[in-house]
């Protein structure tokens, strides 16, 4: 197109220049990375500084010394140099992610897993003594409410101006001492019933009457017995009765009509038999979400035949998507092959949209009655809803593998990238070595590609698994982990431990057991674990390949 | 001359990360210098309404209010105010009366007390959805708007509402054998179930879920899914499920797909759906569910404001609590409320002109407010489950046994 003449260049032979990443270091090893070092410790003093002022308005002593001293190790570490120190410098970064992003919330979630942090056990217990003594108040059926205006009396003492709502009701002047009658024609009402002024008190409004929210909520105009009028908001009151009594001195309630006493029953509750009063407060309870796990009925039963299917699923959805990607890269991997990019982008599709939107589409296609699946084929396979695939194997059902199929599709794109960088790096003078020794394609695949290939991809493979091992949205949007055999709606066909999790822990009892929840979570952290601990020792033996 | 540039560096660098430090630091002072304000939480479609309101009670009365959209799913709201923070915790929030257990079980939530007058503006039912409590029974939330499913007719296929259900039985099953459809009334399910939507069919058989005790709270303890009459009248539900009435296959998309394009006479569904059938032109009328054995009533679900035990530490809970009394709840600001969120008000002096929305308030006749102590995580799948088993078509699970099963379940998990 241009006219000008190309320089002399030969194309095969392109001048050696050093790669990217090199030639990225090289740049930063001057001025501009000392700008770059310094912007990024500016930041990560000014991240440290804005911490400490959040922590000391919120009295956290002991997370401040962590964080003035983690600040000033990372600032010492980068700006004043010592050789022994250089290791350090490029340690810091990936330990502070690695303590924020995984140490972190698993000593939280061991936290929670001790406690019995779950719905009506979230409050200390001081906060939800407050609680219960709020929601022990009475509102009798004769008892009276008021309209209600806060005034000053002429020594500035606060009162409440109340009006009986009941028609043609009286006014007063409730103090802390009790309740003294305005005469007719001393005292003015608004529309709605409330006290504007009164003769001898001066009316609070505005921003003074906000201010005096603490005193409000303690504001208590005593009547009969333990019954008091007590304001609620600035325009009403109500006269409300306790039903309990707490006793600081033994910890207990007692309830005023029969004398029952609760005591604190050591999980996180006050209780008098069978009743409890709410709310509950967060204690630890030791291994009691484990010992749940064990000896409830409901939880122990299908367990065992849950984590086999976690297992299965996990374990078959690595393989296909495995072997299919590792396919589909050999196949487009072909030299000379026309429309190669078009191919690789279409591949890449399914990765590209939010698996969100695709399995909610799924679902919709395996529809056993209505999807597209079972009407463009005329045939109809129980999908979602379905059971056995052959009767004499019952572990194998329609669903199980409609999940399974699903999650290979979202799947295969990512080992076919992978798969697809793995074989390019593989040199080709191994395979041509190999084809001029004689080998076949397949002994060639089989001895040569195959082993190398595997060095890169097997930490991938675990990985994998493992994420597969916990992949609650694959199941949940496509099957919600149905469908159920049986009459119990605890454990379906395709739940895997997650999931399962969920239902046990959320969807069960008072529902938010994040307790019970937590400790399955770590039970499934050390399953995978050990899987991945075992596989990482195996593939050792690969890297002796090299 | 090596030295003093690191030094001028580590100087320089200093005097960045002081300059931002300030920079970062500088928003979170100067809010907390303005002094108290009231911050409530509201999701996305109710934010809008909640500000404009809680704007003009806040010049009315010298107060500062701050509302944060908590994006479209109310659930947020609902989980985040267990784990907040107290000093970023909200001191009001919008949300739905099924959470009143939960929230009151926990702490979270302070009773009110509104005057006789403004509790008159109100059907009990609503103030009944936002009461709690195992011992003394309280009102936790202020109603501001009312929704439920009501049985949706395509008045070009059925000019005539049927009276009964053996009518729109018959008319359903007529256009299900026109128009080849696998299901005469259409009632979203899927594999997940969904208890809310059968709901009617299963109150008219004689179930319900909870049953109350003598203090008129509900009674976790009293379960009614497979109770006497409900078994009596379960094989109505084998079969519909033979002749194909009703098939527990069908989800949201399904219906939708079949009612907008003028093929199934019959859909049960909420108010949400109205916009996406008036866009395809099909005329409509709404309607309860015609008796079966008894009264088919829906679920109700009730909308409204709670004031947070946060406000006390916050030391606006008085203030809060006259908002959320005193003003929410006049029709004005119900009005507001319910234009904004397309659902009918809570308050009976403010009226809804929608005719379709009228037409859902009409279709709400004694029904039932979702239970909402915290025991009702225990029943929604089991429920849906037992509905789904029993109305999947071949293979399907008689009633009877499945209930009895659901029931089981559940009392189980309660524990």
């Amino acid at each position: 197109m241009s006219s000008v003449p190309a320089p002399a260049q030969v194309p095969d032979q392109p001048v050696f220049r050093p790669s990217l990443i090199a030639r990225g270091i090289a740049a930063f090893s001057g001025t501009t990375g000392q700008a770059v070092k310094i912007a990024l410790l500016a930041i990560s003093n000014a991240v440290a500084a804005w911490a400490i002022y959040v922590l000391i308005s919120h009295h956290r002593w002991p997370a401040l010394a962590v964080v003035c001293a983690a600040t000033a190790l990372i600032d010492w570490v980068y700006l004043v140099p010592r050789k022994w120190t250089l290791p350090a410098k490029f340690l810091i970064p990936g330990t502070v992610f690695l303590i924020g992003f995984q140490v972190v919330p698993i000593l939280y979630t061991i936290d929670i897993a001790f406690s019995n942090y779950s719905t009506g056990h979230i409050l200390t217990k001081s906060q939800a003594i407050d609680g219960i003594k709020i929601n022990s108040l009475e509102q009798l059926p004769n008892s009276r409410q008021f309209d209600m205006a806060v005034a000053r009396s002429s020594s500035g003492k606060l009162v409440l101006l109340l009006h009986n709502e009941v028609k043609g009701g009286e006014v007063y002047v409730g103090t802390p001492e009790g309740l003294t009658p305005i005469p007719t024609g001393d005292y003015t009402l608004n529309e709605l019933g409330q006290p504007t002024s009164a003769k001898g008190y001066t009316v609070i409004k505005g921003a003074e009457l906000f201010s005096l929210d603490q005193a409000l909520r303690d504001y208590k105009v005593p009547t009969t017995g333990d019954s008091a009028i007590e304001p609620q908001g600035i325009s009403n009151a109500v006269e409300l009765t306790p039903t309990l009594r707490y006793d600081p001195k033994t910890d207990t309630f007692v309830r005023l009509s029969d004398g029952t006493v609760f005591r604190d029953n050591g999980l996180g509750s006050f209780t008098a038999g069978s009743a409890e009063l709410q709310p509950g407060w967060k204690t630890y309870t030791g291994f009691r979400n484990f010992s749940q796990m064990i000896h409830d009925p409901l939880i122990r039963h299908p367990f065992l035949s849950v984590f086999l299917w976690t297992f299965v699923f996990a374990a078959s959805v690595v393989l296909f998507s495995f072997a299919v990607g590792l396919f589909l890269a050999i196949t487009l991997n072909k030299k000379g092959l026309r429309f190669q990019k078009l191919y690789r982008s279409a591949l890449i599709i399914p990765w590209a949209i939010p698996a969100f939107l695709s399995l909610l589409v799924w679902a919709g296609l395996l529809n056993d009655d209505f999807g597209v699946v079972n009407r463009v084929f005329h045939i109809h396979v129980g999908w979602l809803f379905g059971g056995n695939v052959v009767s004499w194997l019952p572990f194998i059902t329609w669903p199980r593998i409609a999940v399974i199929l699903v999650s290979v599709w979202l799947t295969v794109p990512y080992f076919f990238l992978v798969s697809l960088g793995a074989l390019q790096a593989i040199p080709e003078e191994l395979t041509e070595a190999a084809r001029v020794d004689g080998g076949n394609p397949w002994q060639i695949f089989k001895r040569v590609i195959l082993p190398l290939l595997m060095v890169a991809v097997s930490p991938l493979l675990i990985a994998s698994f493992a994420f597969n091992f916990n992949n609650f949205n694959n199941v949940y949007l496509l099957t919600h982990g149905g469908p159920y055999t049986g009459t119990s709606a605890v454990a379906g066909n395709t739940d895997i431990l997650i999931t399962y999790t969920y239902k046990v822990a959320i969807a069960s009892a008072t529902g938010g057991n994040y307790s019970l929840a937590s400790a399955f979570a770590i039970v499934i952290f050390m399953v995978v674990a050990a899987i991945a601990a075992f596989s990482f020792l195996q593939t050792k033996s690969l890297e002796t390949l090299r | 001359m090596h030295t003093f540039s690191k030094r001028t560096w580590a100087l320089a660098g200093a005097l960045v990360a002081g300059l931002l430090a300030l920079v970062l630091a500088l928003p979170a002072t100067a809010s907390r210098t303005a002094g108290p304000t009231i911050v409530i939480w509201a999701d996305a479609s109710r934010t809008p309404p909640v500000t404009e309101l809680a704007n003009a009670w806040a010049k009315s009365t010298g107060a500062t209010i701050t509302v944060v959209n908590k994006g479209t799913d109310p659930g947020v709201i609902r989980s985040g105010l267990s784990t907040v923070a107290a000093a970023d915790a909200p001191d009001v929030i919008v949300g739905a009366h099924d959470w009143t257990g939960e929230l009151a079980a926990n702490g979270l939530i302070e009773p009110l007390y509104p005057s006789a007058a403004v509790k008159a503006d109100f059907p009990k039912y609503t103030l009944d959805a936002f009461s709690y409590g195992t011992a003394v029974k309280k009102l936790y939330g202020m109603p501001t708007t009312v929704e439920n499913i009501g049985l949706l007719v395509n008045t070009k296929l059925v000019p005539k509402l049927p009276k009964t259900f053996a009518q729109v039985e018959a008319t359903a099953l007529a256009y299900k054998k026109k128009n080849h459809l696998a299901f005469g009334i259409c009632v979203q399910q899927g594999t997940g179930g969904d208890a809310y939507h059968m709901y009617p069919f299963f109150s008219g058989l004689g179930g319900y879920v909870f049953g109350t005790n003598k203090a008129g709270n509900l009674d976790p303890s009293d379960i009614g899914v497979a109770n006497p009459t409900f078994l009596k009248n379960a094989p109505l539900i084998d079969k519909w499920n033979k002749e194909g009435l009703i098939n527990s296959k069908a989800d949201y998309s399904t219906c939708s797909n079949a009612f907008t394009k003028g093929q199934a006479p019959f859909w049960v569904t909420g108010p949400w759906a109205d916009q996406s059938i008036e866009q395809a032109g099909v005329k409509f009328r709404v309607m309860q569910v015609p008796p079966i054995a008894q009264a088919a009533v829906p679920f109700l679900g009730v909308q409204g404001v709670m004031v947070t035990k946060f406000a006390s530490a916050h030391n606006v809970d008085a203030a809060a609590k006259d908002l959320v009394v005193n003003y929410f709840s006049t029709p004005a600001a119900q009005q507001q409320f319910a234009a904004a969120g397309g659902r009918p008000p809570a308050s009976t002096k403010a009226k809804s002109t929608d005719p379709i929305l009228a037409q859902f308030s009409a279709a709400s006749k004694g029904g039932v407010p979702m239970p909402n102590i915290p025991q009702m995580a225990s029943v929604w799948t089991d429920l849906g489950q037992a509905w789904v088993r029993s109305t999947k078509g071949a293979g399907a699970m008689p009633a009877r046994r499945s209930f009895i099963g659901a029931s089981k379940a559940i009392a189980d998990k309660i524990g």
